[in-house]
């Protein structure tokens, strides 16, 4: 809610008109019984046809303000609470290209997803209906009570009454149900875990002769969910109808009270018993609003947990204003590092350097680190000690995007984005001529295939590139970073869908091209790091060896275990 | 506005609000109509009580501005008015009692309502073939499972209700304000057609900017979907600032849109209010003018008046009413659609029962596509004696997994017959032949429940020891010991805190626990390191010792020892024999292996 509020504060200006037009709207709402009641009292009773069009007039002018508020109060509503919803996805959205690897991790992909646009939904509706209605219950309850008082003071004590079993009714219908429609939000979650769990892994359920027990988990969830469905819309059974008894009562004891004094006008008589509906209406919004703001904080607390996310990665601050020209030698010195909440740590005390221009070959198991070692050269992630230099500087201290600038990251999974070919290869380098994307492209061994499509390099790529296969995605993704002119090139283990002649021609093509860069190169197959200048070799987070082939055959146990295994041993 | 009336449901607001957005309008009502309510037999009597309650819940409406209208004029006249206030409470107590007894039992049986047909409706997916899933999104199952038949439950039963108490309204208060007045009536039923006229005007106008609306939402949810999923390169890249750039460009884009839908759709409501003041006024002068004369008396005037102002509102509503009733009932085809597809095939008459399996499995001129056009294998026939370790290898594509498709029965064969011990495949109890499977898939799908569950999925009844002696078997024993909670360790979001190796090593696991007399790894240690893997194969092969098993994998290193080798191309088996034959015959086995180990 405090976040709701912040940002409606910045609109306070728009927010507080669209609340004076939606007064105007309701004291226009309120009124207009006054003067129908006079055409009454004063025109139909005595028969004056006259006082009729003079109240008339009054109740249209009243009526036509009230319009012209209705109206202004919408457009000051949807303006307000589209710009918050605007603002607020931008924020967040901004927030999320902020985060770091590690923030990520721990958030969810599909989570912030949801958040950014379902929840950013809710508040919106919810920050509309706080201008459209939820402002207005209060107006009109206190107008009308106002009103009634005012015409008919002997009334009061009655109308307290009424007044204070509402209330207490209202009190407990909250009470209650705030916590019944939190529970139903929390079990419609678990509802959509079972459904995505199922869809998802539909083929090891229908491998293992699962369904009855799938069945069974959802009809669970199901009726969890049914049942606090159940209670949560019995409460409003219990007390909607019982509010509106109460105010009806409040009608009869009005004309019972005015059954006593005969003298009474009927005109105001009816007034009060439309105020007395007026308030039973405004009452009977109460279920409305208790649902969206259940629903509005459950999704504001979600929008929250990003915004107050703080990117895991600290600048020491670039002490060089002047952009630094990076050649690409890399150390590591004594580093270590452990994903957040992990027991163990993924590298441990790793120190080696790479020269300028050298083609490192990094190997080693599953979970061994390969990916955690590169990831922090662009500082993906900051190690936990020791440091990671470029060019003999600590990487925090190099400015992120100047660090950055001179990498480029082929990473394993190739994501490519919505628009032609040559807007993704441009992502390197957005500047790049048409000549240097061509020659990336051809180092990349691409070209012939995005020439054999009938729109070249203008085909329009879907969503994450889907009208490729596995092997050109790879390819482009490789062209992307060559587009960049890298200094540092890491290839995160992003040929595994080649086969082995086109790897090998990749690579090739590589080696003769890319003299100037210092290349990375993670692989699961020996014969893909073998041909590199020096290989580094893995186990469990340490640095087993490094060195030329030859020499981590004879020196290095665990990389002459990794070649027996692919190629030795016949 | 100020007419609003008590006595109807506070939804309109909303509703209004929408007027003009898209409506999807279903192919059979009244097909789907009657489908839904043989859906709901057993809950017919629940449901024909709701209605009666509805038209009792309406009759108070009608009736109460009469019993306060004549009220009114007896005070107004000196009369006793006893008994006509005595009545109006006694309609009230009333109103109270049928309303609450409507909305508590609305809730239970418009949820258990909606509990059966979710249940029918996952009962009916869950047995549709693989077929299916493979060619439709998930999302949009889901939005199924969950938002449309949500919708068929409150918005038909909300819906139909409300179009119940507006029409019993409509026909009670015209058939008093016909008795009382004919000529009053006609001026408040001009006003409808006023009312009409103008919601058509605004309507046309709303629709294009909902339109409008509706397509750049779907461009700016696309831009965030793609942004954050590719968040690590946009990082590399340092794509940030442009990312932003182009979402903000979109972003703006959508809330004008959206603001102004908004606005131009909120011009029906003030406008509505001031036609039917209007209408107020002119009734009331001509009544005046009426009265004058003797016409009508001053009690008649009053309730009419109230009449009035209740009558032109479920007008304009139930047009709305109806958009929402028609969607929820498109959403209820959508849901019948599924229900509707054919499920896996159901076992033969004389099914055979699987006692004991040998594990002999022949492939005889096996043609299947995965459409028509395309077949994936073409007349391809092998035979697999029991007990022998088969390795399927051959270029992406070439239809490796297909073959374990079959075998599984996840997909059924277009041309040809696949036996197993002699018998066709489709002769056998399907739960029992896939029993006699034990898989591990491409796919590392773990489920949200402990490690220990997931390994047990599919086995039920097994010890705990079971499961650790199968882990040990897998070679994960070693990494779920290290786990926080060990073998209690829940997995969340599909397992995504485990790498991909650890999460094949707990579907190696699973598939070891079932103990199932024939096996499949498919791709299962592709991404399990060289070192891991060798593990694996010595587990693999003192498991599968005596049992037939096919394996898939890319590495040709990995099955080198494997008893025969199938090598695909092109749909057809290509080359056939041990690794040694196949090595001798120096063909594209030869070839692959030599550039793969960079001999």
């Amino acid at each position: 809610m405090k976040l709701i509020m912040r940002y409606v504060r910045r609109h306070l200006g728009i927010f507080l008109l669209g609340v004076f037009f939606l007064t105007l709207e309701t004291l226009a709402e309120l009124l207009q019984p006054t003067f129908m009641a006079r055409i009454v009292d004063r025109g139909v009773k005595d028969l004056d046809i006259a006082a009729i069009l003079r109240y008339g007039a009054i109740m249209l002018g009243i009526t036509a303000v009230g319009a012209v508020g209705a109206v202004m109060r919408n457009i000051y509503a949807s303006r307000t609470s589209q710009q918050i919803g605007r603002e607020l996805r931008g924020d967040m959205y901004k927030k999320t290209q902020s985060l770091s690897h590690e923030n990520i991790d721990r958030l969810q992909t599909s989570s912030i997803i949801t958040r950014i646009t379902n929840d950013v939904t809710q508040i919106q509706t919810f920050v509309n209906g706080l201008m459209r209605i939820m402002m207005k219950v209060p107006i009109m309850c206190v107008g009308a009570v106002t009103l009634l008082i005012i015409q008919t003071p002997e009334q009061m004590p009655i109308m307290a009454a009424i007044l204070i079993v509402c209330a207490a009714l209202i009190a407990a219908n909250m009470k209650l149900g705030f916590p019944r429609y939190g529970r139903l939000q929390k079990r419609l979650d678990r509802l959509n875990e079972v459904s995505r769990e199922f869809l998802s892994g539909v083929r090891v359920v229908k491998a293992f002769n699962a369904e009855e027990r799938e069945s069974a988990k959802f009809s669970a969830a199901a009726s969890d969910f049914a049942d606090a469905g159940v209670s949560a819309t019995r409460v409003l059974a219990v007390f909607g109808p019982l509010i509106n008894l109460t105010v009806n009562f409040g009608i009869i004891a009005l004309l019972w009270i005015s059954k006593a004094q005969t003298s009474s006008e009927i005109g105001r008589l009816m007034a009060s018993v439309n105020y007395m509906t007026q308030v039973l209406f405004s009452l009977g919004m109460v279920s409305n609003i208790l649902n969206n703001a259940v629903r509005a904080t459950t999704s504001a607390a979600r929008v929250g947990e990003i915004l107050d996310e703080t990117p895991a990665l600290a600048e020491l601050g670039a002490d060089t204003a002047e952009p630094l020209d990076i050649t690409g030698e890399i150390a590591f010195g004594n580093v270590t590092f452990a994903y957040a909440g992990a027991a163990r740590p993924a590298l441990s005390d790793i120190s080696f350097t790479v020269r300028a221009g050298e083609t490192l070959g990094i190997i080693g198991a599953t979970g061994s680190g390969k990916s955690s070692l590169v990831n922090l050269i662009p500082r993906f992630y900051d190690p936990t000690s020791g440091t990671v230099a470029v060019d003999n500087r600590d990487v925090r201290t190099i400015a992120t995007d100047n660090l950055r600038g001179a990498i480029a990251v082929v990473p394993q999974q190739s994501l490519l984005f919505t628009g032609t070919i040559t807007d993704n290869l441009r992502w390197g380098d957005e500047n790049a001529d048409e000549d240097a994307v061509l020659a990336a492209s051809r180092t990349a061994c691409a070209d012939d295939f995005v020439r054999s499509f009938p729109d070249g390099y203008d085909t329009v790529l879907g969503q994450g590139g889907v009208n490729l296969s596995g092997g050109q995605k790879q390819r482009l993704s490789i062209a992307r970073a060559l587009v960049r002119r890298p200094k540092i090139l890491i290839l995160d283990d992003c040929t595994s869908a080649l086969d082995a002649s086109t790897e090998a021609r990749v690579l090739n093509a590589l080696r003769t091209e890319a003299t100037e860069t210092t290349v990375l190169l993670i692989s699961q197959r020996i014969s893909t790091v073998m041909r590199c200048d020096r290989v580094l070799c893995m186990e469990d987070g340490r640095v087993m060896g490094i060195g030329a082939h030859e020499n981590l055959i004879a020196d290095c146990p665990t990389y002459r275990a990794i070649y027996n295994s692919q190629i030795g041993g016949e | 506005m100020a007419e609003r009336d008590v006595s109807l449901p506070p939804v309109r607001e909303g509703m209004a609000a929408n007027r003009g957005k898209p409506v999807e309008k279903p192919k059979d009502l009244r097909g789907t109509l009657l489908r839904l309510w043989s859906l709901c037999r057993g809950h017919g009597r629940g449901l024909g009580w709701i209605m009666v309650l509805s038209a009792l819940a309406s009759a108070s409406s009608v009736f109460s501005p009469f019993l306060i209208g004549r009220a009114i004029t007896s005070i107004d006249s000196g009369f006793s008015a006893v008994w006509l206030i005595a009545l109006l409470a006694g309609l009230y107590v009333s109103d109270w009692l049928v309303r609450f007894v409507q909305q508590y039992f609305m809730a239970s049986i418009g949820q258990r309502l909606i509990l059966h047909i979710r249940e029918v409706l996952f009962g009916a997916m869950k047995s549709l073939p693989l077929r299916y899933f493979d060619r439709h999104q998930h999302g949009e199952m889901m939005s199924r499972l969950t938002n449309d038949v949500d919708n068929i439950s409150t918005t038909i039963s909300d819906s139909l209700s409300q179009l119940m108490i507006y029409v019993f309204t409509i026909i009670g208060v015209l058939t008093i304000m016909l008795i009382s007045n004919v000529f009053l009536t006609l001026i408040s039923c001009s006003t409808v057609v006023l009312i009409f006229i103008l919601t058509r005007v605004i309507t046309v106008r709303t629709r294009k900017l909902y339109k409008q609306q509706q397509s750049l939402l779907g461009r700016l949810n696309g831009q965030i979907e793609e942004s954050i999923s590719g968040l690590s390169l946009v990082k590399a890249y340092s794509r940030e600032g442009a990312m932003i750039r182009e979402f903000e460009d979109c972003n703006e884009q959508y809330r004008a849109a959206a603001t102004q839908a908004a606005i131009v759709s909120g011009y029906l409501m003030p406008l509505t209010s001031v036609i039917n003041n209007l209408s107020y006024l002119t009734i009331a002068v001509v009544s005046g003018i009426m009265a004058a004369h003797g016409g009508v008396d001053l009690g008649v005037i009053s309730s009419f008046l109230l009449y009035s102002k209740q009558f032109s509102r479920p007008f304009v509503d139930i047009a709305n009413i109806y958009n929402n009733f028609q969607s929820a009932v498109a959403g209820a085809e959508r849901v019948f659609e599924i229900i509707d597809e054919t499920p896996e095939p159901e076992d033969v008459p004389n099914a055979v029962p699987i006692d004991r399996i040998r594990g002999d499995i022949e492939l005889r001129n096996v043609t299947f596509g995965y459409d028509a056009e395309h077949p994936v294998l073409r007349d391809v026939s092998l035979t697999v004696a029991a007990g022998t370790r088969v390795a399927i290898v051959g270029p992406t594509g070439a239809g490796k997994t297909t073959i374990i498709n079959l075998l599984t029965r996840f997909y059924d064969i277009d041309e040809g017959e696949i036996l197993l011990d002699g018998v066709d495949l489709r002769d056998y109890k399907l739960r029992d032949l896939r029993r006699a499977f034990g898989v591990v898939l491409q796919d590392t799908s773990l489920f949200g429940a402990s490690v220990r569950d997931n390994i047990a999925y599919g086995s039920d009844g097994t010890t705990p020891e079971n499961v650790r002696d199968a882990a040990v078997t897998a070679n994960a024993d070693a990494f779920i010991s290290r786990l926080p909670q060990g073998y209690e360790t829940v997995l969340d979001g599909g397992g995504a805190s485990l790498s991909q190796g650890e999460r094949q090593l707990v579907t190696i696991a699973r598939a070891v626990l079932v103990d199932a007399p024939i096996l499949i790894l498919d791709e299962a240690t592709s991404s399990v390191d060289t070192m891991t893997e060798q593990k694996i194969r010595d587990a693999i092969l003192k498991l599968t010792d005596g049992r037939t098993s096919f394996i898939i994998a890319h590495r040709l290193s990995t099955i080198r020892d494997s008893d025969v080798i199938v090598l695909i191309q092109g749909g057809k088996i290509a080359e056939q024999g041990s690794h040694a034959e196949l090595m001798a015959l120096g063909g594209l086995y030869a070839e692959m292996y030599r550039t793969q180990t960079g001999e």
